[in-house]
């Protein structure tokens, strides 16, 4: 075999390769290696959701919007609907394995003080039967402001709140090593107001039990 | 001086806590459902995973085939894996006291169901969704995710 020979049999083999080399591509490119599909949340809130790739971008806004993406380099896809049975056979499984929505307690304190307000106490004890329940992971109670004073009183003060309901529910029975506490002063108000408006619901101590 | 060696002394013992707090170790999420097998990398360590584990910064969760899993993050993210699926927990702060907020996930491969939670209604553009190939930005709602290999 001369040399010349050698090297286009090198080209033909080469040939073979790139060949089915682009074949592979051409499959691949019939699959979707990625598909996002927006679909309303637990409480049937749907919102909006941009997808980006090197390439481009496109935007999810209505319930059961879908874009794919086949390859690295390519753009996502134009938005089609994505049907039920093709949500069923993919994501079936994961959805069958979701964890159910938390059960949120919302406790209300008085104006400037750590004592919850009377229709609060009453609620101790469901919150407390609740996470004694068997397969509860967590009790995780925050303590939040409304937006009269300063910044370090609210932090001391939703500290004590959310201190005051632990006390609480250990004096029911919840298992100290279930429970987390945090405090968020003014920083995560149920509602939105401008700085050193009194807001009554905002005064409160939220208990989610997963 | 002896006075002051006393206060710095004080001071660590006040700070050093609160410091360990905000570390690598401070729990950001539970696995709260299980199904099958599945893993979780931390720390080069491979920890077979169990309803109820604690979830922390930069781990990894692998699901096996069969393996489904459900995680919840100290914010109300929602998070679930189908079979085969590997999720990082990429980057995570949730601190409303000092408006400090960050969510990276990242999703490898398999088959996943979103629910955004706090850190998204609080500050949306604090929340990424990483893929191979996409970034998913997500104002406030649940989104279903396919990675094929």
């Amino acid at each position: 075999m001369s040399a010349n020979d050698r090297l286009s049999s090198v080209r033909r083999s080469g040939g073979v390769w790139l060949g089915v080399g682009a074949l592979l591509l051409l499959l691949g490119g019939c699959a979707a290696h990625q598909s996002v599909v927006l679909v309303p949340d637990p409480a049937g809130h749907v919102g909006i959701a941009e997808v980006r790739t090197a390439a481009g971008r496109q935007t999810l806004q209505k319930a059961g919007d879908m874009t794919q993406i086949r390859n690295a380099s390519a753009a996502p896809s134009a938005i089609t609907t994505a049907q039920a049975d093709f949500i069923t056979a993919t994501f079936g499984e994961v959805l069958a394995i979701e964890p159910a929505p938390a059960r949120v307690t919302t406790l209300l304190f008085e104006s400037g003080a750590a004592e919850l307000r009377a229709d609060a106490l009453a609620l101790l004890d469901d919150i407390a039967a609740a996470s004694k329940r068997p397969g509860v992971v967590r009790v995780s109670i925050s303590g939040h402001s409304d937006a009269t004073g300063s910044v370090q009183l609210n932090d001391a003060l939703s500290r004590q709140r959310a201190d005051r309901v632990r006390t609480l529910l250990l004096e029911r029975g919840v298992p100290a090593r279930l429970i987390d506490v945090s405090s968020h002063g003014k920083g995560n108000p149920l509602i939105t107001t401008p700085d050193g408006v009194p807001e009554p619901r905002n005064r409160r101590v939220m208990v989610v039990v997963r | 001086m002896k006075k002051h060696f006393s206060v710095l002394a004080l001071v660590w013992v006040v700070i050093a806590p609160a410091v360990q707090a905000q570390s690598a170790t401070a729990t950001i999420g539970h696995l709260q459902n299980l199904s099958g097998s599945a893993t979780v990398d931390r720390a080069g360590a491979a920890l077979p995973a169990a309803a109820g584990m604690v979830l922390l910064q930069g781990d990894k969760l692998r699901t096996g085939r069969p393996g489904a899993a459900g995680v919840v993050l100290t914010d109300d993210t929602t998070i679930a894996l189908g079979s085969g699926s590997e999720l990082v927990l990429d980057n995570y702060a949730f601190a409303p006291q000092e408006g400090k907020f960050s969510l990276a996930l990242k999703l490898m491969k398999g088959t996943f169901s979103y629910v955004t939670g706090q850190i998204v209604k609080l500050s949306p553009e604090a929340a990424r969704v990483q893929t191979p190939t996409a970034t998913i930005a997500v104002r406030g709602t649940k989104l279903l995710i396919e990675v094929q290999e």
